[in-house]
Formats: C-alpha cells, structure tokens, sequence
C-alpha cells in the first residue's frame, strides 16, 4: 500500500511523516511550517514529552496517527484555525501538500488538475491511481452533460476515459447517458447526472488508501465503536435512552432490574400455572388449576387490577394466548377444550373441541384469522374463528403437555412433538427441522424477533437456541431449581436482555442473556413459581405465578409500593423504605 | 408410405418443378440476367412484374450491404411503403447501419446528433435497449474497430441487415420470404441426419452435406 509510512525508525530525527519527508528529498517544500526552525531538522529530539512513538497505556497507539485523527476532527468541527495550529506544532502534518492540493482541486472541479496531482501524490499501486481517474474523469463527463456540453463529453470518454483502459462495462453505460438526459429512467425529465462534489470526494477518499487521506469522521467513529461495546458489557443495561457520557464507561447497576414486589394479586382460588402480559402489555392474562383465568389491567402508574374473571373450563386452564391485536385472548383446558374470550367484554365467544380428542395447546395465527391447538391425539390442528376446521397435522406433533408457539410471519409452527425434542414446522416449505436435548424438555418460549428459543429442561437448565438458518444451541442458564412441575422461563427487559425464569424454590430467577450470568434469585412467594411473564411495553416490570394462588408484580427497587383498594384483590404490601 | 426410403431414385420428379425451384433461388437472389436467361431456355413462366422488381430489390440489397443505409431506406419507402414502419426492428437495423457509417468516417458530431434523435426514441422501448447500447457503445472509441462492439462494423453484420430488408420485401409482396431450394436444402439435411442416427451409432460418418455436393 502506498502513501505515507506509519514505520517511522525510532531514532532522533525531527518526526516528519512520509509524504513529506518524499517531499524534501524531491525539492518541493513544505506547505506548512514545522516545529522549531530550521536547525533542529538536525539530529536533536523533539522537546519535553512527545517524543514518544506511541500513546496510550498499552502501547497501542501510534502517535502520528493519533495527532492526524484528532486534527482531521477539529478540522471537521469547523475550528480551522486549531487544525493549522495543531499541525504546527506537533509537526505531523493531517496530510501532504499534495493531498491537499489535490482535495482543494476536487472540490474546485480543477479535473485535469487533479488527474495529473494524482500521479504525484504517492501511490505506488497503479490500478489505484486508474480507478481514481477514472472516477474524476467521469464526473468531469457528467458534468459536462448535465451543462449540455455534449460533443465535450463525448471527447472526454473518448480521449480521457477509454485510454484508461478499465471498466469497459461502465464505458458501455457512460456512452448510453449521451444518447438522452434520462437514458433508462423516466423519459423527458431533466435530470441532473452529476454527483456533488464533495461526494467524489468521500468516494476517493474510500478508494484511496487511508494512511493518505484521513476519511472523514474516523475519530467518530472509533468513539463510537467504544461506547456501544461499553453499553453491550453492561449486563444490566435495561433502560432505554440511557444518555452515555464520554467521561466514564457506561456501568449500569442492578437497579435497573425489577427486584421488589410491588404488588400481591390474590384472586386465584388454586394454583397459578400460566400468565402473559398482552403485547401492548396494557392487560396481563393468568390462568389457574381452579379452571378460571383472570384478565387484569394495567393502569398507566403500573397499577394491576381484575377486569374480568373468565369462567367456563371444566378443567385447570393450562395456559392463554393474547390475539395479536389484544382484543381477544384464548384459554385452554388440559387436555379440554380451547375458549376464544372478548377482552374488553369477558364474555365467551366460542368454543372449539374435537369430539373424542383434548386439546391441549393453543395459539393464534398472526394475522388473527386463525386460529391453532395441539390434540391429545398428537395432531395439531389449525381452525377459523368460526370453529371450521382448516387444516390437522397428524403424526407425532405434539405431546399430552406441550406448548405451541407460531413466529410472527406465520411460516414456522413450533410444538413438543418428543420428549427431548421440539419441532419446528415450516408451514411453506413443508420442511420440518427439530431441536434435540439430551434431556425431557418441559416447556419453551420464543423470542419477539423470532429468532431464538428458550427451552426448559429437566434437569434444571435452560438451554437458549438460535433457529435462524440451523437451529444452533447459543447459551445455558442454571441455578433455578425443578424437580417435579412444569417451570416456564421467558425472554425480557430492554430488547430482550434477559431471561426470567419461576423455580420450585419460590423464587424469581433473572440471567443476563448475552453473558449468562445469573443476576437476581428472587424470593418472596411461598409456593413453587410456575411462570413469569416480563411486561413488552416496561422493561421494569414483570410478573410471576405461583402454586402459592398469588401472583406478584415486581418492579425497580425504588418505586412506590401499591396500595390496594377493595375492588383489585391485592394486598397493600408492607416494605420498608420503600418510597 | 409409398415408396421404400432405399428406393428414393426411383422416385419420379418433374421438370417443371425443378425449374421452379431454380427460378426461385435466383428471383430470390436478384439474378436479373440469368433469370432472363433461364426463362428463355427452359420456357418457365414467371410473373410480370418479376424483372423489375428484382430490379429494385437487387439496389436495395447492395445499398445496405455497403453500409448506404439512407438510401436503402428511400428505395425501401418507395417499393415497399410503411414496410418499416410495420417493421420497428428492421428500421432500427437500418438506422444503426447509417450510424455506423458515422462513426467509421469520424463524423463523431453527426453521429451523436443522429444517434441521439433518431436512435434514442427507440430506448423508450425495453427490447432496443441492449441493443442501442451496444451501438452508442461505438461513439467511445476513437478507433471503433478496436471497441469490443467491433462486430458491428463488420461485412457480415451488414449482409445479415440486408438479407433480413430483403425477406420483408418479399414477404410485403406476398413473395415467399426463403427461396424453396433453401428450404428444401434444410429440410432434407435434416431428415437425412436423422436417418442416419442408426449408423452414427455403429460408428459411420454423419450426414454431411458438403460431402454429399462433392460426391
């Protein structure tokens, strides 16, 4: 690669970069004056600190480098007059004079100038120099068009262009511009053909070597690049428009995780085994072996409150599923029947069974239409809202427990089809992949994006899976404790950093995603805790079931507890300093 | 089938409709003199206006071969009105012939004044539109024969133009677009070759044509 030389010999020599030392030996001077005068290009070092080759406490960063970055950036800011003086003094200049010239040409729209700058300018690739004169040269020929200078252009691409020698397919397409203005667009429309300027130089700057011209906002963007990757390492990171300051790394606590009870729901006359936030996470669903579920809302201060209690199963309801609109919500019966309930009603709109057969899962087709169950004959069975049956799935699709999730796209179905596997149906391509563990699975969840799923096993881990492409195993989570129930975990907080999960110990578990690390084991029910659903619309808060008939709703460590009123069934919770 | 493939010299043919087929390889061809000739000897009848027309057709033909694609044009307008504005391709054909001619006398400015008004509405349209670019393709080069579109330049482009001018004016005339020996030539090449399959198989030479003219 040509341009100027990051090796620079460490010896006592005044610290000029390359291109002007090129520019001494071949008798053109300086363009700009350097540190200390003439005398000292003689064998004395630099003064004070500064000498140093690199900067930095690693040893990583070069000097040069360094100073031409941050001049490129003042420059950029607009303080010209600091840019001159930085290069002054530290003697490096941002770039050789003849890099210099050759922007101020550009931008001058001095082409020939330019071309022939090009050629001083210290490229020792040749395809470089031809690739960059071609490109001002054809801005030279569109230019010329777009000021109808036509026999002009031509001349150019004949003379200039072609001799090149390079790129004969874009010679092909420049000789069609010259035929009409719009030549393959819109047919009479003056059309102006040219890029700016300054956009040349941006896509020079690119072709060129970067040790020769400094692009643009490079300081930017290393910046940048160290503030996200602070924010990705921070493994509590749970709020959005945290503003990041340059002057300390960005370090979330653990505050930002939903730690304290704010509420206790009791409504539930038995075991709670299901619940899920709405996905506008304005209503939470919960469903409970006393074969009711309860639609609650939630108010805008995050108070929870019962608005429905929808009865009617003859069995414990094993888990619902909000309609992708929220409007209405399905509910399913072990091993029953499946309800389509109104939410802002509670009443009962319909019932779906198959006589003989139970269903045991059930889910909503994204676009609301449709409707899907699994069967306690392993069938999956897809049905209208009217109850008429569209499609049935047999063979071994699903289990006697199992769960049911469909992607947001609507192609891929997912269900228990084995004790250790899950399958992943895709409903197009009629191709069927599987995930496989080494363990029965007990329960699994989806991520939004669709991209992941999270799989809960026996022997109390939870296994996250990557199922874009090949269904890949990414990440394990353990320390919550199951030995005999189904534990449901899923995804959560602020772009779903986090995976929550219920424990037979009574307590909230809460991992970081990206790392695994377990964050928070949260106690506080008095019974195993089935399920947790963590709010999509708050990242700061969450809610858990448990066989204990309550249901908790945890936010931050530092809001106000709730107090409750006679009409929401919770309990006014006692916490001290709690403000 | 009447006759067995194997006995195919013992079909009958008749002598006026060899001289059919002769007459029309040379009317079709433009052979003024030796159509004249032919009648003369064999007595076949031809039509009235044949002479002439071969006449003009035989101008228009050698117009477009050497490259004078204005005048083929005019000829063409005059024998054979709107035949080329029925016929988009072929007068583009014409008109690239005209360019091309442009371009080898170095008249790059008429040559872009001509592409850009009368070749450049074709590019309206998506089937002109490789081709068009394969002629402005031309104007780039100083020395076109050089340009990778060199074939353009060449005899045999042109006499593939003016064979494709001849067949529409023989087809505007209700004239037959190929001449019967030409069809009779392929057709038999063809049945020929696919007689003999079974002997390519066990190892003899395939029909070929060229040796069955010199045999």
């Amino acid at each position: 690669m040509g341009g100027v030389g990051d090796e620079e010999p460490a010896t006592k020599r005044m610290k000029l970069s390359a291109g002007e030392l090129r520019g001494l030996s071949n008798g053109s001077s300086c363009a700009e004056p350097v540190a200390g005068s003439s005398r000292d290009l003689m064998a004395r070092p630099l003064p004070s600190e500064g000498d140093e080759q690199v900067v930095g406490s690693k040893g990583v960063i070069k000097r040069v480098e360094f100073v031409r970055l941050i001049a490129k950036a003042l420059y950029s800011l607009g303080y010209k007059k600091s840019g001159a003086h930085l290069e002054e003094e530290s003697g490096i200049p941002l770039h050789s004079s003849f890099v210099n010239l050759f922007m101020q040409q550009i931008l001058d729209g001095n082409w020939d100038g330019s071309v022939d700058t090009l050629q001083k300018i210290g490229l020792s690739d040749e395809t470089i120099v031809k690739s960059a004169s071609f490109m001002i040269l054809e801005q030279k020929y569109f230019e010329l068009l777009d000021e109808e200078k036509d026999m002009d252009a031509l001349k150019t691409l004949r003379t200039e262009i072609v001799p090149l020698c390079i790129n004969g397919s874009r010679v092909r397409e420049l000789s069609s511009c010259i035929v009409s203005p719009s030549f393959g667009g819109t047919p009479g429309k003056n059309i102006v053909r040219a890029k700016s300027r300054s956009k040349l130089l941006e896509d020079l700057q690119k072709l060129l070597p970067p040790t020769l011209m400094i692009l643009d906002r490079r300081l930017e963007h290393l910046v940048e690049q160290a503030l996200v990757l602070q924010r990705d390492a921070c493994i509590f990171h749970n709020t959005l428009n945290e503003e990041m300051s340059l002057y300390t790394d960005h370090w979330c606590g653990k505050e930002q995780i939903p730690s304290q009870t704010l509420q206790i729901l009791q409504a539930h006359n038995d075991e709670v085994w299901f619940l899920q936030f709405s996905h506008d996470g304005k209503y939470l669903a919960s469903s409970s072996s006393d074969q009711s579920a309860i639609i609650w809302e939630v108010d805008v201060n995050g108070g929870v409150s019962l608005k429905h209690r929808l009865s009617g199963h003859q069995k414990p309801v094993s888990s619902v599923s909000w309609s992708p609109d929220d409007h209405q919500l399905l509910t399913c019966g072990v091993e029953e029947a499946v309800r389509r309930w109104d939410v802002s009603s509670g009443e009962c709109l319909h019932v779906y069974e198959k006589p003989g057969v139970g269903l045991v899962s059930c889910g909503w087709f994204p676009d609301g239409k449709c409707l899907f169950s699994g069967v306690s004959d392993k069938s999956i069975c897809m049905w209208e809202l009217d109850g008429k049956e569209l499609e049935c799935w047999k063979g071994q699709r699903s289990l006697r427990i199992s769960d049911l999730e469909i992607t947001s796209d609507g192609k891929q179905l997912i269900s228990n089809c084995r004790e250790n596997a899950i399958l992943l149906l895709d409903r197009e391509a009629k191709v069927e992949t599987f995930i496989e563990e080494d363990q029965t699975i007990t329960s699994f969840s989806l991520s939004r994006d669709n991209r992941f799923l999270l799989v809960n096993l026996l022997n109390q881990e939870i296994h996250l899976w990557n199922i874009e492409g090949e269904n890949k195993l990414v990440a394990k989570y353990k320390g919550h404790k199951r030995a005999r129930f189904v534990i449901r975990s899923c995804f959560g907080g602020l772009e779903e950093a986090f995976v929550a999960s219920g424990s037979e110990d009574s307590q909230v578990y809460i991992w970081h995603r990206g790392s695994g690390e377990l964050i928070e084991a949260l106690p506080g029910h008095s019974g195993a805790v089935n399920c947790v659903s963590w709010n999509p619309a708050n990242p700061h808060m969450f809610a858990s079931a448990s066989d204990d008939r309550t249901i908790r709703i945890w936010g931050l460590s530092g809001q106000k507890v709730k107090h409750r009123g006679a009409h929401s069934n919770g309990i006014h919770l006692n916490c001290n300093g709690g403000t | 089938m009447d006759v067995d493939p194997r006995h195919f010299n013992q079909v009958a043919i008749n002598d006026n409709d060899i001289n059919s087929i002769v007459l029309s390889y040379l009317v079709h061809n433009c052979y003024k003199e030796t159509v004249e000739s032919f009648v003369a000897s064999t007595g076949t009848k031809q039509p009235a206006d044949c002479i002439e027309d071969m006449e003009k057709r035989k101008r228009i033909f050698q117009c477009a071969v050497e490259g004078n694609a204005q005048k083929a044009i005019e000829l063409t307008e005059e024998l054979a009105p709107e035949l080329l504005e029925k016929n988009k391709d072929l007068h583009f054909d014409l008109l690239s012939l005209h360019f091309v001619e442009l371009v080898c006398a170095k008249k790059c400015t008429e040559a872009l004044e001509f592409a850009q008004n009368k070749l450049g509405p074709f590019g309206k349209v998506d089937k002109y539109v490789t081709k068009l670019e394969d002629f402005m393709a031309l104007l780039a080069y100083n020395e076109p024969e050089k340009s990778p579109m060199f074939h353009l330049l060449s005899l045999d482009y042109r006499q593939q133009v003016a064979d494709s001018l001849n067949q529409a004016i023989l087809g505007h005339s209700n004239l037959p677009d190929y001449s019967a020996l030409e069809r009779l030539i392929q057709q038999t090449t063809v049945v020929r070759q696919y007689m003999s399959e079974d002997n390519v198989k066990n190892g003899n030479p395939p029909f070929s044509l060229k040796d069955f003219i010199r045999s």
